[in-house]
C-alpha cells in the first residue's frame, strides 16, 4: 500500500515539474499496478484445523449435521460442529474447561456485583491456593447469564478482587458465575508459537502432515491419536507435561525433530500446553467418528443403500442417533480425557524401577544379552542377532488391525500406519534419551504406538542388565561380540574397565 | 588485424540477400529467426519478463523477512498451496524462493541480456558486419532458452508442491546431492540441472559466434583498437566464457551422475562429492569416497568469471553511453581497454575467495587473497577513467547518462564493499551474511542493471526506429535509485550485525531481534522498486507502436551502428563501411570542421584532415 | 533540472555516510565488541579497511559530483573538452590504489595465520579439544570426552552428550573438533567473530579464546535445508569450576536411572 501512495505521489510531483509523461502510458501502468495488487489483496488469510480422513469419510450429514424440519425432526449438530463447539478454530480457540490444559489466565467466580457512579465492578473470589494476577486486562464470562462476553479490565484491586469492568455486560452476571481473568493467554501464545516453530512439520491441526512431512524420515508425530512414543509413564497411561517438555528441550536424535532448547520455559509451558490441547483436540475427534463410523461412514450409507435401504431412513436414524445417543457419549467421552490426561502427569503414572540400576560390568551385560536372546523376551526377533535392526519380523507382512488388510511393504508397521523399522542399537543413537531410565522405560512401557512391545512383567533386575547390555552395543569390538554367560558361573576375576 | 570482412563479396551468404527476393515464411523470419536483430531483440523481450519473474520471487523473500510468517501474498494462496496454514509459507518453500530468484535473475536474465540481447545486437552493427558469423547458431542460442526456461518452470513443481529448488543457486553438495538430503533435493535439483546445462549451451554457442565474429567480420579500417568498448567487452567476455563455463557444464554432469541412483532404479552411480558412511534423513549410509569441496571449486571456477560475464559487458556499454552522453572521448581508451583483460584474466584465479570459511587448506586462501586484492585495481582504474570520461564534458542530462552516473557512482560503492571480503579474516565474519548479499547486489544491479536500462533506451531507436520516453524513463531511474539503496545499503548493516543469509526467520534469534523494522523498510523500498519496473516495462510497450518516430542518429553518436537505417534492414548497412578512427572522437577538431560534436568512424575525414592510416591515436 | 540530478548524485553519499555515522547508536552494528581473543585483530582489521574505503568512497563521489556538477552548469555552447586520457593521472591512479592494496594484503597475513595455521593456535587448545561439536540437521550435537580422559576421534563409552548448549572455560584457548553428520553446516558464533564450515566427511579444528563469561549465540552460516535459521545454540563460558561442576552435573544426569533422587525432570 505504501508503495502505491508513494508511487502516486511521485507521478503528480513528476507532472508538476513538467516531466512529459504521455497520459496513455501512465494508465497502462497503473493498471498493471492495479492488477498485481488486486491479486495480492483480497482474500482470507485465516489458518484451519483439517479434519481427520475418517471424519470427511463419513456421511455428509453426520459430519455437517442435519436442520431442523419439523418438531419431531430437530436440528441436530454433526461431528465438526461438536468439534468445533468444544475446541474452536485457530483464530478463535475455545477452552473446554474440564480438559486438563492450562489455557491461561485465572479462574475465578463472580461473588458480588456492585453499580456505583455508572462504574460496573464485578467482585471475584478464586479457589484456594490460587492466586490473584497482578493486572488483568480482560474478564470474560464463563458460564451464566453473560456466557462467552469479554470485557477490558479498567480498574482492578488485587487485594480484594475487585474489578472495575470498562463497560457494562450486555446481560446481567449473577453471584456464583463462572469467569476467567486474562483467559487463553497460554492458549494464544502456544498457538503462535506453534505455528511459528511446529505446525509446518506437524500440521495446523497436529495431525503430522504439514507442508515439510512428507519429506521426513520417519514423519512427524500425528497428535490426533492422543499416542506419543517416548514418555517416563508406564505402558497404559498418557504422555505428562514433563515427557513433552522434554521431548521439546532435547529433541528426538536422529529424527528431524530438534532440540528447542533455548526456548524460554513459558513459551515452552505455552507449546506443550498446545500439543495437548491438539491432541485432545485429535483424540475427542477421533473417537467420536469411532461412534458414527460403523454404520454412518459414507461407504457403510452406501452398501446399505445397495443393500435395499432408503436413504431418508438411514438420515433419519443418524438424526436420532445424533439427539439423542451422541451428546452423552460425548460427555462421557471428555470426562474419560480428562481424567487419562490428568492421570499421566501424577506419580501414579510415572515407572519408577524398584531397584536401583544394577552396575555396568561385563557380567552384567553378559546376563543382558542373554535375557536378549531368550525366547521369553526374543528381542532379537525384531532387533536381531547383533542389534542391528534387521530381525526376521523385519521382512515378514502384517496386517493391519483396524482395517483386516495387509500393508503393502513387510514390516512392522506402527499406530500411525507408518513402516516403523525396529531400532538400529549398534548406532548409539537413542531417540527417546541415552539416560538408563529412559532405555528402562523403553523396555518397560514398550513404545507407545509402535510394536516395541511392554515388558512391564520382566523383572527390573533383569531390566537393567538388558539396559546395560544394549548401551555396551555401540562399543562392541564386533557386533554380537559380547558373548552370553557361561553355563558354569565362575565369576570373571579380572575387572574389565566399562 | 584489419581484414577485408568476409561479408562483403563474395560470401554466399550475403549473395543470397543482396539480389532478388528471398521469401521468408513468418515463421523462419520472426519466430526462428537467423537475423542477429531479430535474435537480439527476442533475447531483449525474453529477459525483460524474466526479470519480472526473478523480482517477484525476490519481493517473495522480502515479504518473508519483513512479515515472517505472515499470510504472503498472491503466494500463500496459489493453488490452495498452504490452505490449512493461512497462506504461511513452509522453511522449504522459502529455500525455494532464494534459490530460484537467483537462478533466474542470473541464468536467465542476467547472462542473456548482456550477451545474449546486446551482444548479439550490437557486435555485427558496431564492427561494420552484415550478421554473425553463425547465423544458425546464433537462432539456436536463443532457442535453447526454451527448454532451459521450462526446466526451470518445471522444477517448481518436479519433486511436490512445495519442494521446488531450494539448494541454493551454488547448489552444494551433499545438499544437493542427496536426494534424502532436502525436499528439494529431489526431482526439483534434476530439473533445475537441466535447465542449468541447457542455459549453458545457449550461452556456449554465443560465445563462439561472438569470439568468431569480432576476428574474422570487422570493416575495413576498425582495428581492435579502434573497436568500442562495447566490443571489447563482448570479446572478453566470451573468451571468459568460453573457457569458464565447460568446468561448470562438467561439473552439473558430476552431480547428475553422482544423483543418478536416485533418478533410475539402478545402484550405478557416482559418488564424486559424496563421502563415505553418512546417514541422511535415516536413508541408507552412503557408499561413499568422493569429496564435497570438490564441487565448490569446480563451481567457483565457473562462477566467479561469471560475474565478470555479468560485469564487463554493462562496462562496455556504459563507457560508449558516457563518452555520447558527455560528448569527448573515453578517457584512457587503452587503459580501459587493458583494464577489462586484466579482470578477465585475474577473475580465472580468484574463485577460492568464495571458500574462505570452507574447509580448504589455509593456504590455498592466502594465494586467493592475493589474486582477489590485486582484481581491484584495474576495476578501480575504471572507475577512474569513467569519472576522468565525465569531467568538463557537455553533459546530456538524459536518462540514459543518468542511468550511467547511476553505474558509476553504485559500482564504487560495490567495489569497495569487496575489499572488506578480500581480506580474509574479516572474510571469516561477513562470509554468508547478509554484507555479502549487499555487495553483489550493489554490483549486479547498482552497476549491470542500471547500465542494461540506460542501454535499451539507448539503443532503443536502433532497434525499433522510435524512441523511448524520456520523461518516464527518468522516472523509472528515480524511483528504481531510491528504492534499490533503500533496499540494499541497509544490508550492509545487516551483515556487521551478523545477519546469516538465506535465513528465513532471522528474529528467532535474540541478537538480530531488533533488526525488524529495518528489513520492513527494506522490503517497503524493494516494493517500490519492484513496482518501478512496470515503468520500463510500459514504456518499452507503449514505445513500440507510439514512440516519437526517429533518423539514424538520433543521439549524434560515432558508432558504426548509427550509420545504418534505424531499425536497420537485412545486411545491416546500405553500402560495406569503412572505418576511419576510433570510437569517441566527439568534440574533436574533425567533428568541428564538420560543424559537430560527433564524428561518425564511418564518416570520411572532412577536407584539411590525413586519412588515418589504422594506428591507435 | 540539470542541477537537480547533480545534486541527486551528491545527496544520496551524503545520506549513506549519514545512516552509517548513526547505525552503531541505533544497533544497526555489531552485536557486541569482540568477545574472543581473535575477534579483536579481526575488529581492527575491519576498521582499519573501513577508514581506508570511507576516504575512497567519500573521494571518488565528491569527485563524481564536482564533475556533475560542472557538467551542469556549464552553458550548453561550450564545447566538452577534448582528451582522450593523461598518462600520468592513469599512473597515478595505478601506482597508489596498489600501494594501498598491498598494505592491506600483508597486515592481514599475520592475522590470518593466527586463525588457521594449526601450528599457531596456542599449545594449550593444541593439546586437547574439549568436545566435538557435531552438526546435523537442525541441531548442534555436542560431545565431551569422558571426564578424566581426552577426546577421541569415535564416540567412547563413557562420553558425555549434550545439544545445543557448548560449556567452554573462560579466558584460555580451547579448541573444538567440528564435524557434521549429514551436510555442510557452518559453525558461528557473532560475538566471538568465529566462523568455521563444516564439511561432511572431515573433523575441522577450530580455536578461540573467550575473554568473558557470559552467553554466546551459535547460530549455522552454511545453508543445510529448511530448517537452516533453527540452528539456534549457544556457546557458555565460564570459570573453569563452573565448567567442571557443569561436567559432573551432566555425568550424573546422564546417568539418571530414576530411582535414586525423587522423580524431578533434570539435564539429560
Amino acid at each position: 500500500m505504501g508503495g502505491f501512495l508513494l508511487a502516486s505521489v511521485v507521478l503528480r510531483r513528476a507532472e508538476v515539474l513538467g516531466m512529459s509523461l504521455t497520459p496513455s502510458l501512465n494508465k497502462l501502468s497503473w493498471v498493471g499496478l492495479l492488477a498485481v495488487f488486486a491479486a495480492t489483496g483480497c482474500s482470507n488469510n485465516d489458518s484451519s484445523f483439517v479434519y481427520s480422513e475418517r471424519t470427511t469419510s463419513l456421511m455428509p450429514e453426520a459430519q455437517d449435521g442435519i436442520p431442523g424440519e419439523a418438531d419431531d425432526a430437530p436440528g441436530v449438530l454433526g461431528v465438526k460442529q461438536l468439534l468445533d463447539d468444544r475446541f474452536g478454530n485457530p483464530q478463535n480457540l475455545k477452552a473446554w474447561l474440564k480438559l486438563p490444559v492450562d489455557f491461561g489466565g485465572t479462574q475465578a467466580s463472580v461473588s458480588e456485583i456492585v453499580t456505583e457512579n455508572d462504574q460496573f465492578k464485578v467482585k471475584l473470589a478464586v479457589e484456594e491456593g490460587v492466586a490473584l494476577p497482578e493486572a488483568p486486562k480482560a474478564l470474560e464470562f464463563i458460564t451464566g447469564e453473560c456466557v462467552g462476553e469479554t470485557i477490558a479490565v479498567s480498574g482492578w484491586d488485587a487485594e480484594t478482587g475487585e474489578a472495575v469492568l470498562a463497560s457494562a455486560p450486555t446481560k446481567q452476571p449473577a453471584a456464583g458465575d463462572l469467569c476467567a481473568l486474562d483467559g487463553g493467554g497460554v492458549m494464544r501464545s502456544g498457538r503462535v508459537l506453534y505455528m511459528r516453530h511446529c505446525s509446518h512439520c506437524h500440521g495446523t491441526a497436529g495431525d503430522g502432515h504439514g507442508p515439510t512431512a512428507e519429506y521426513l524420515n520417519p514423519r512427524p508425530r500425528d497428535y490426533r491419536h492422543g499416542v506419543f512414543k517416548f514418555t517416563s509413564t508406564n505402558d497404559m497411561s498418557k504422555v505428562s507435561r514433563d515427557d513433552l517438555a522434554r521431548v521439546l528441550r532435547y529433541g528426538i536424535p536422529g529424527t528431524y525433530m530438534p532440540s528447542f532448547l533455548l526456548l524460554t520455559d513459558a513459551e515452552l509451558h505455552a507449546i506443550v500446553e498446545y500439543v495437548r490441547f491438539l491432541s485432545l483436540r485429535g483424540e475427542y475427534e477421533r473417537k467420536l467418528v469411532n461412534e458414527l463410523a460403523g454404520d454412518y461412514s459414507a461407504k457403510a450409507a452406501q452398501s446399505r443403500v445397495a443393500d435395499g435401504e432408503n436413504r431418508t431412513e438411514i438420515v433419519a436414524e443418524l438424526r436420532e442417533f445424533l439427539a439423542a445417543d451422541l451428546p452423552d457419549t460425548a460427555t462421557e467421552l471428555g470426562d474419560e480425557l480428562a481424567e487419562q490426561w490428568s492421570v499421566a502427569n501424577t506419580p501414579e503414572a510415572l515407572i519408577i524401577p524398584s531397584v536401583a540400576r544394577v552396575p555396568d560390568s561385563p557380567e552384567s551385560r553378559r546376563r543382558g544379552r542373554e535375557l536378549y536372546l531368550s525366547k521369553t523376551l526374543n528381542c532379537a526377533d525384531c532387533h536381531g542377532v547383533d542389534g542391528a535392526g534387521n530381525g526376521p519380523q523385519t521382512i515378514a507382512f502384517e496386517k493391519n488391525p483396524i482395517t483386516n488388510e495387509m500393508y503393502n511393504e513387510p514390516g512392522l508397521h506402527d499406530v500411525w500406519d507408518n513402516l516403523n523399522q525396529p531400532r538400529n542399537l549398534q548406532t548409539g543413537i537413542y531417540r527417546g534419551g541415552r539416560r538408563p531410565i529412559d532405555l528402562f522405560g523403553r523396555i518397560h512401557a514398550g513404545i507407545k504406538g509402535s510394536r516395541m512391545p511392554s515388558f512391564k512383567n520382566t523383572p527390573h533386575e533383569e531390566i537393567w542388565h538388558i539396559v546395560n547390555y544394549v548401551l555396551s552395543i555401540p562399543f562392541e569390538s564386533e557386533p554380537g561380540a559380547t558373548g552370553v554367560a557361561a553355563p558354569v558361573s565362575a565369576p570373571v576375576a579380572a575387572a574389565v574397565a566399562p | 588485424m584489419a581484414t577485408v570482412s568476409p561479408a562483403i563479396g563474395t560470401h554466399g551468404h550475403a549473395d543470397d540477400h543482396s539480389h532478388g527476393h528471398h521469401e521468408q515464411s513468418f515463421l523462419s523470419k520472426y519466430v526462428f529467426s537467423t537475423d542477429h536483430k531479430v535474435i537480439g531483440i527476442q533475447f531483449l523481450v525474453t529477459t525483460m519478463l524474466m526479470l519480472m519473474v526473478g523480482g517477484a520471487l525476490a519481493l517473495a523473500v522480502r515479504w518473508q523477512l519483513a512479515f515472517p510468517w505472515g499470510s504472503m501474498p498472491i503466494v500463500g494462496r496459489l493453488f490452495g498451496l498452504f490452505q490449512n496454514e493461512g497462506g504461511q509459507i513452509s522453511p522449504e518453500f522459502y529455500t525455494m524462493l532464494f534459490t530460484m530468484h537467483a537462478s533466474v535473475m542470473i541464468f536467465l536474465v542476467i547472462i542473456p541480456i548482456l550477451a545474449g540481447a546486446f551482444g548479439n545486437f550490437l557486435i555485427p552493427l558496431q564492427i561494420g558486419a552484415d550478421d554473425m558469423a553463425f547465423p544458425i547458431l546464433n537462432m539456436l542460442s536463443y532457442w535453447f532458452m526454451w527448454p532451459a526456461m521450462f526446466c526451470f518452470a518445471f522444477s517448481f513443481v518436479a519433486g511436490g508442491a512445495t519442494a521446488g529448488p531450494g539448494n541454493g543457486w551454488t547448489s552444494y553438495p551433499l545438499l544437493s546431492d542427496l536426494a534424502q538430503a532436502s525436499p528439494s533435493s529431489g526431482n526439483a535439483q534434476t530439473w533445475w540441472l537441466f535447465g542449468l546445462t541447457l542455459v549453458g549451451v545457449s550461452s556456449m554457442m554465443g560465445s563462439v559466434n561472438y569470439m568468431t565474429t569480432i576476428i574474422n567480420m570487422r570493416a575495413p579500417g576498425m582495428t581492435l583498437f579502434r573497436m568500442p568498448l562495447t566490443i571489447w567487452s563482448m570479446f572478453i567476455t566470451a573468451i571468459l566464457q568460453s573457457f569458464a563455463l565447460p568446468v561448470l557444464t562438467a561439473a552439473g554432469f558430476m552431480l547428475m551422475f553422482d544423483r543418478l541412483s536416485s533418478l533410475l532404479p539402478t545402484d550405478i552411480h557416482s559418488v564424486f562429492f559424496i563421502p563415505a558412511g553418512i546417514v541422511v534423513n535415516n536413508a541408507a549410509p552412503t557408499v561413499g569416497g568422493g569429496q564435497p569441496l570438490l564441487w565448490q571449486h569446480l563451481f567457483w571456477f565457473y562462477s566467479h568469471p561469471a560475474v565478470y560475464i555479468m560485469l564487463l559487458p554493462a562496462m562496455g556499454m556504459v563507457s560508449d553511453m558516457l563518452a555520447c552522453m558527455c560528448r569527448k572521448p573515453v578517457f584512457g581508451y587503452k587503459p580501459m581497454v587493458y583494464s577489462m583483460a586484466a579482470i578477465a584474466g585475474l577473475g580465472f584465479i580468484v574463485w577460492g575467495h568464495h571458500m574462505f570459511t570452507s574447509g580448504m587448506n589455509p593456504a590455498l586462501g592466502m594465494t586467493f587473497m592475493t589474486s582477489t586484492m590485486m582484481i581491484a585495481l584495474p576495476s578501480a582504474i575504471k572507475v577512474f577513467n569513467w569519472i576522468g570520461t565525465i569531467w568538463d564534458g557537455n553533459i546530456k542530462f538524459n536518462a540514459v547518462f543518468l542511468n550511467c552516473a547511476a553505474f558509476v557512482s553504485l559500482f564504487v560503492v560495490g567495489g569497495l564493499s569487496g575489499i572488506f571480503m578480500a581480506a580474509v579474516p574479516v572474510d571469516i565474519y561477513f562470509h554468508d551474511t547478509y554484507f555479502i548479499v549487499a555487495h553483489f547486489h550493489y554490483v549486479l544491479f547498482g552497476a549491470t542493471l542500471f547500465g542494461v536500462f540506460a542501454a535499451i533506451q539507448f539503443w532503443y531507436p536502433k532497434m525499433f526506429g522510435r524512441e523511448m520516453n524520456d520523461g518516464v524513463q527518468k522516472l523509472h531511474f528515480a524511483l528504481t535509485f531510491i528504492g534499490m539503496n533503500g533496499t540494499f545499503f541497509p544490508m550492509h548493516l545487516l551483515g556487521i550485525a551478523g545477519m546469516p543469509r538465506r535465513y528465513a526467520d532471522p528474529y528467532l534469534h535474540g541478537y538480530l531481534e531488533h533488526l525488524l523494522p529495518m528489513n520492513q523498510f527494506m522490503t517497503i523500498s524493494a516494493i517500490i522498486m519492484g513496482f518501478a519496473q512496470f515503468l520500463l516495462l510500459g514504456n518499452f510497450a507503449y514505445s513500440f507502436f507510439f514512440g516519437k518516430k526517429v533518423g539514424r542518429n538520433p543521439w549524434g553518436a560515432n558508432g558504426l551502428e548509427w550509420s545504418a537505417p534505424s531499425p536497420p534492414g537485412h545486411g545491416n548497412f546500405d553500402e560495406p563501411p569503412v572505418c576511419y578512427r576510433g570510437p569517441y572522437e566527439y568534440s574533436s577538431p574533425e567533428a568541428e570542421a564538420m560543424g559537430q560534436d560527433f564524428i561518425l568512424q564511418t564518416s570520411p575525414p572532412p577536407a584539411g584532415f590525413k586519412k588515418s592510416s589504422g594506428h591507435v591515436h | 533540472m540539470k542541477k537537480f540530478w547533480a545534486l541527486f548524485f551528491i545527496f544520496w553519499p551524503v545520506v549513506a555516510l549519514y545512516v552509517c555515522w548513526i547505525a552503531p547508536s541505533r544497533g544497526w552494528w555489531f552485536p557486541s565488541k569482540p568477545m574472543s581473543s581473535l575477534g579483536h585483530q579481526i575488529d581492527g582489521l575491519f576498521y582499519l579497511i573501513l577508514f581506508i574505503v570511507a576516504l575512497t568512497f567519500i573521494a571518488t563521489q565528491a569527485v563524481m559530483g564536482y564533475a556533475l556538477w560542472r557538467g551542469a552548469t556549464k552553458k550548453s555552447t561550450e564545447k566538452a573538452m577534448f582528451s582522450h586520457g593523461s598518462h600520468k593521472l592513469e599512473i597515478i591512479w595505478t601506482i597508489v590504489p596498489s600501494f594501498i592494496l598491498v598494505f592491506i594484503s600483508l597486515t592481514q597475513l599475520e592475522v590470518l595465520a593466527n586463525i588457521r595455521v594449526i601450528s599457531k593456535f596456542p599449545d594449550e587448545a593444541r593439546r586437547a579439544p574439549i568436545a566435538e561439536v557435531m552438526a546435523r540437521q537442525f541441531e548442534w550435537r555436542i560431545r565431551y570426552p569422558k571426564p578424566g580422559t581426552t577426546l577421541a576421534t569415535e564416540a567412547q563409552s563413557g562420553d558425555l552428550y549434550y545439544v545445543n548448549e557448548l560449556h567452554v572455560p573462560v579466558s584460555q584457548p580451547v579448541m573444538v573438533n567440528l564435524r557434521t553428520q549429514d551436510v555442510q553446516h557452518a559453525f558461528f558464533s557473532p560475538k566471538l567473530r568465529v566462523k568455521q564450515d563444516a564439511v561432511p566427511g572431515l573433523i575441522i579444528p577450530i580455536w578461540f579464546e573467550v575473554e568473558k563469561a557470559g552467553e554466546y549465540e551459535l547460530v549455522c552460516a552454511e545453508l543445510c535445508g529448511w530448517g537452516h535459521y533453527k540452528m539456534k545454540a549457544r556457546i557458555v563460558a565460564g570459570s573453569e569450576a563452573s565448567v567442571q561442576k557443569y561436567m559432573t552435573d551432566l555425568e550424573a544426569a546422564q546417568n539418571e536411572d530414576g530411582v535414586a533422587d525423587a522423580p524431578a525432570e533434570t539435564e539429560e
